[in-house]
């Protein structure tokens, strides 16, 4: 089912955050989202297309990102998802929350 | 609340989302191809690589849609349509099921129209909850000036109103209509507004005003002025004055009274005119007006009626007849009238109760014969079912499927029912109309009845939906899934459909038996010999010209009238009488010198007749003669009495020639007994025969202004005897005026309640019994099915016919033992309520009772013969090669 190493195996939501860091720094499409997430964790996270598209409606839904339809580099139709003011909003609120919960995960780890 | 606008926006353009998402995910894959082929793969290899890591299309496209969508909406659709498709392949059943609810939901859904119709509607005029009736029975006139005048501080407003009937001939025959005198405040204090020109006020209820006004209801204004405007102004002629018709009430109200229309509405102040000499209003002992009245806000019941009894003594002063001692006696009690007054309702309301009962217990078998369907279809669809839990749905889902479509059938049966309710309420309501009068009820739809409905296909839904569904759905999939099962112990299933044949069982024994007796009760009835030859008789109503006001004239009058038909060729027989058999009129009298009312003991009933009266009625004279000439005014008062009375009263010594002392408190007399004649039925069929003294009419003091005629033609054709009626009453004098009915109508009408509840009973119970046969087919049928391999296996082995039918008897003996036993003990206990609809018959008739268990019993071992004896023609050799 194509390469699924998605972190929502293990935080559920953690793809949106993620999804929502990356539109962060400038409307993409769906493959730039994906580049920009392999190439800044350093290959670890590879997102396939049915985690990926599923994120990105979801994100559609609640109103955190739009999208709008243009033209990629290589001359192709493509859809460029932009963050909205409420999607900043979710990004800092998710990422303080998965801060929490990293923090947590580690004070269990460093008492044993 | 912004994503719930967007997912519906997303259902409005979901093909133009689908497209854009094929198209996007194809551009993903065109960039990771270029990705991929800049990193050194070949184009094909990197266009296959980019296509592996594109994943599962379809699941990635499903799983995108999903996020938008309402996966409940999405998947009771689904359902839906499946069930619909479903139904359409299976149509006998669908037929069968749906006619079924259709039956059960529309009777109870017309009975309680009728229900909510007479019993529960309130009244459309302003407020109803604070209008009240001054209970139980008419009041007099001047009881009602009296009470109007006395009550304005426990009341914000009385009016007094009484139903009639009214004529619109000008001459000869009756045109009867249905009318009230109403007092002038009626409509104000009711607070109702017309549909065109004014209702009546109280200027026009002044004996010194102008009576002759009218308001018309809007059917009569539709009937006699095709709603035309001119309506208003017009004259209408009744009872031989004009009126002036100065309004029309609005389409929805027909009057205070429930199951009438008030066609023409008069002022009290008209009644002189109409009845002159015989007016009613200053009647002291007529007891004909009911009285109605309007809560000041915030006074409950109970505190008017402590004002009401504080002014009693004052009304009863001003009202009472002089020398009346015992007037006005017992305490006035008021009623709610929110829903209005019924004469319908004192009659009706046991046989409706039980009609209610009985059409409820109707439901409940429909229930639990298409629980059974279900049950039999769910289980012929395990298969499929099975598939469908093994791909995985959950069971939830799969018993959801089932009950949509348990909701789909229901939902069908409930529309057809409504649909059928309407057509039969109405059959119903007109069944009611007797020569009495004519029953309309307004049988619309309203939030009650729909409430009533929906909430009745609810319960079935959910019954006949889960039962079949928690049962089937336990199935382990492996297990259902094999081809064919080789099991030969029975399924244990069959036994939740064994326990809903036996219920069908039960509550049929209670519906056939009810339905013996109901029919037996009416063919007693209607069997009832009357004493009197009733074929071919035309009876007129006739009613004396109201310039005949004197006494002595109308028993000239009426003289006249004997003489005149005992002359004209074509009439065999006629006579007068006061009284007409049948019609639940009476007039009693206490016989013997005592004080006080009449008791059982005492009582004889009264009619007076002419000589020819016996011989239209084929009264046989046992004894002595009938009355002649010389039994006038003046002369020593004789009387005839029937064979009963003779019996009850002058027993022993031989009846001619015996003195009787009968009549009322102030009339008290002495009779010389002249003959004695058989025995006829008097008031109504039901209390049949009772003593009657004949009195002859020459020698009635107080001549009335109406009389009954009794005529016996020569020739048989209907209209050629009330031509010649009409002609010969008219030649004695114009002023006549007469209605004309037959004596079947009377009889007709004495039967009605007894035919409806047999009418119905029978058909319900034959319907109950059709679906407990059907029931008991199905499951005996369908065990056969599942027990063919061990039949096979048992006729292999030596076992022959008798065995095997023994083998399906046992078990259709069990359910019909417990069935009938039940059925048995439920109509025993509730066989006391309808103990007042029988007649001549005990509830616990031993002979209706087992004769309905004989019944059901037969039709048991008929609906499982033919599945029985195809069991015995399994063969096994095939049975066991193919399993």
């Amino acid at each position: 089912m194509g390469l699924t190493n998605t972190p929502s195996d293990l935080l559920p939501g953690t793809l949106e955050l993620l999804i929502l860091k990356a539109l962060a720094h400038g409307p993409k499409h769906g493959y730039g989202i994906v580049e920009h997430l392999r190439l800044a964790s350093k290959d670890v996270l590879q997102v396939g297309e049915s985690a990926l598209y599923p994120a990105l409606q979801r994100l559609l839904v609640n109103g955190w990102a739009s999208a709008e339809w243009g033209t990629s580099d290589n001359n192709r139709r493509a859809r460029y998802y932009t963050l909205t003011t409420a999607g900043r909003r979710q990004l800092a609120a998710e990422r303080a929350e998965f801060e929490r919960m990293v923090g947590g995960i580690q004070g269990v780890l460093r008492t044993t | 609340m912004t994503s719930l606008l967007r997912r519906c926006w997303f259902h409005l353009t979901h093909s133009r989302h689908e497209r854009e998402l094929a198209e996007e995910l194809e551009t993903h894959r065109q960039l990771r191809q270029a990705q991929l082929e800049r990193d050194g793969l070949s184009p094909a290899a990197a266009e296959a690589a980019s296509r592996r890591a594109l994943g599962n299309l379809t699941l990635a496209r499903e799983d995108a849609r999903d996020v938008w969508t309402f996966a409940w909406i999405e998947h009771a659709w689904q359902d839906l349509v499946l069930a619909i498709r479903g139904l359409r392949q299976s149509r006998t059943f669908a037929l069968v099921a749906i006619g079924t609810l259709a039956l059960g939901i529309g009777a109870n859904t017309a009975l309680f129209s009728i229900f909510n119709s007479l019993l529960l509607r309130q009244l459309p005029v302003r407020d109803p909850p604070s209008l009240v009736t001054l209970a139980q029975g008419s009041w007099t006139y001047p009881i009602w000036r009296a009470f109007e005048a006395q009550t304005t501080s426990v009341f914000d407003g009385t009016f007094a109103y009484a139903n009639l009937e009214l004529d619109l001939a000008p001459a000869g025959r009756r045109e009867p209509v249905d009318a009230t005198y109403v007092s002038g405040r009626m409509f104000d204090v009711l607070g109702v507004a017309p549909l065109r020109g004014r209702l009546l006020q109280p200027a026009d209820d002044r004996p010194d005003g102008n009576a002759r006004v009218a308001v018309i209801s809007y059917r009569f204004w539709q009937r006699r002025f095709a709603g035309a405007d001119s309506a208003v102004g017009a004259t209408l002629t009744v009872d031989r004055q004009p009126f002036t018709v100065v309004g029309v009430m609005s389409p929805d109200f027909n009057g205070p009274d429930v199951g009438r229309i008030d066609d023409v509405v008069i002022p009290f102040a008209a009644e002189p005119i109409l009845r002159g000499v015989d007016s009613g209003l200053e009647g002291r002992r007529m007891w004909w007006i009911e009285i109605m009245g309007r809560l000041k806000p915030g006074t409950t019941i109970d505190q008017a009626v402590a004002g009401l009894r504080a002014v009693q003594p004052g009304i009863r002063s001003a009202a009472a007849p002089p020398g009346d001692k015992g007037f006005l006696e017992e305490p006035f009690r008021l009623a709610s009238a929110s829903t209005g007054r019924s004469p319908l309702r004192g009659r009706f309301e046991t046989p409706l109760r039980a009609m209610q009962a009985t059409v409820a217990i109707v439901l409940l078998i429909a229930c639990a014969s298409l629980a059974n369907l279900m049950l039999a279809r769910a289980l012929a669809r395990r298969r499929e079912l099975s598939v469908r839990l093994a791909l995985g749905a959950s069971r939830w889902r799969v018993t959801r499927l089932l009950v949509v479509e348990a909701v789909v059938i229901v939902a069908a049966g409930a529309a057809l029912g409504l649909l059928f309710a309407r057509w039969s309420g109405a059959l119903l309501v007109q069944q009611l109309t007797t020569w009495r009068g004519a029953v309309s009820l307004d049988l619309s739809l309203d939030w009650r009845v729909l409430a009533f409905t929906a909430g009745l296909a609810a319960v079935t839904a959910l019954i006949a939906g889960i039962v079949p569904a928690l049962s089937v759905t336990g199935v382990a999939p492996g297990e259902a899934m094999k081809e064919s099962s080789r099991s030969i112990t029975g399924d244990r299933r069959l036994s939740v459909r064994g326990a809903l044949v036996v219920l069908q069982l039960a509550l049929s024994l209670v519906l056939v038996i009810g339905a013996g007796l109901f029919l037996r009760t009416f063919a007693a009835l209607s069997r009832t010999p009357l004493g009197f030859a009733a074929g071919g008789l035309t009876v007129a109503g006739v009613n004396l010209p109201k310039t005949v006001e004197d006494d002595a004239d109308r028993r000239a009058l009426l003289a006249r009238i004997d003489d005149a038909f005992a002359a004209v060729p074509g009439v065999r027989a006629a006579g007068l009488s006061v009284i007409t058999p049948i019609t639940g009129s009476g007039w009693n009298d206490q016989i013997g010198a005592a004080n006080g009312r009449p008791t059982a003991a005492t009582r004889t009933y009264v009619n007076a007749v002419t000589d020819g009266w016996f011989t239209v009625m084929g009264l046989r004279r046992i004894s002595g003669r009938g009355f002649t000439r010389t039994d006038r005014m003046g002369a020593p008062p004789v009387t005839i009495v029937n064979e009963t009375f003779a019996r009850r009263f002058l027993a022993g010594r031989p009846p001619i020639g015996q003195r009787v002392t009968a009549g009322g408190p102030r009339d008290r007399r002495e009779f010389e007994v002249v003959g004695v004649v058989s025995d006829a039925v008097y008031r109504s069929l039901r209390e049949g025969v009772v003593p009657t003294m004949y009195l002859p009419l020459a020698q009635q003091e107080s001549a009335s202004s109406s009389i009954t005629l009794t005529v016996s033609t020569s020739t048989g054709a209907r209209a050629t005897a009330d031509r010649l009626l009409a002609d010969t009453l008219r030649s004695v004098d114009p002023g006549l005026t007469f209605a004309l009915r037959d004596f079947d109508q009377f009889i007709r009408g004495g039967l009605t309640q007894e035919r409806l509840v047999a009418m119905l009973s029978g058909f319900f119970g034959g319907l109950a019994l059709l679906l407990a046969a059907i029931g008991l087919y199905g499951i005996v049928a369908h065990a056969v099915d599942v027990r063919r391999v061990e039949i096979g296996v048992r006729m292999a082995l030596g076992a022959g016919r008798a065995g095997i039918l023994w083998l399906v008897f046992r078990r259709v003996g069990v359910m019909l033992a417990l069935g009938l036993g039940a059925g048995l003990v439920i109509s025993l206990w509730a066989a006391r309520f309808v103990s007042e609809l029988l007649f001549r018959l005990e509830p616990r008739d031993a002979s209706t009772f087992t004769l309905a268990v004989a019944v059901l019993l037969a039709a048991g071992v008929l609906a499982a013969w033919i599945p029985a004896r195809r069991a015995t023609r399994v063969d096994p050799a095939l049975v066991l090669r193919d399993g």
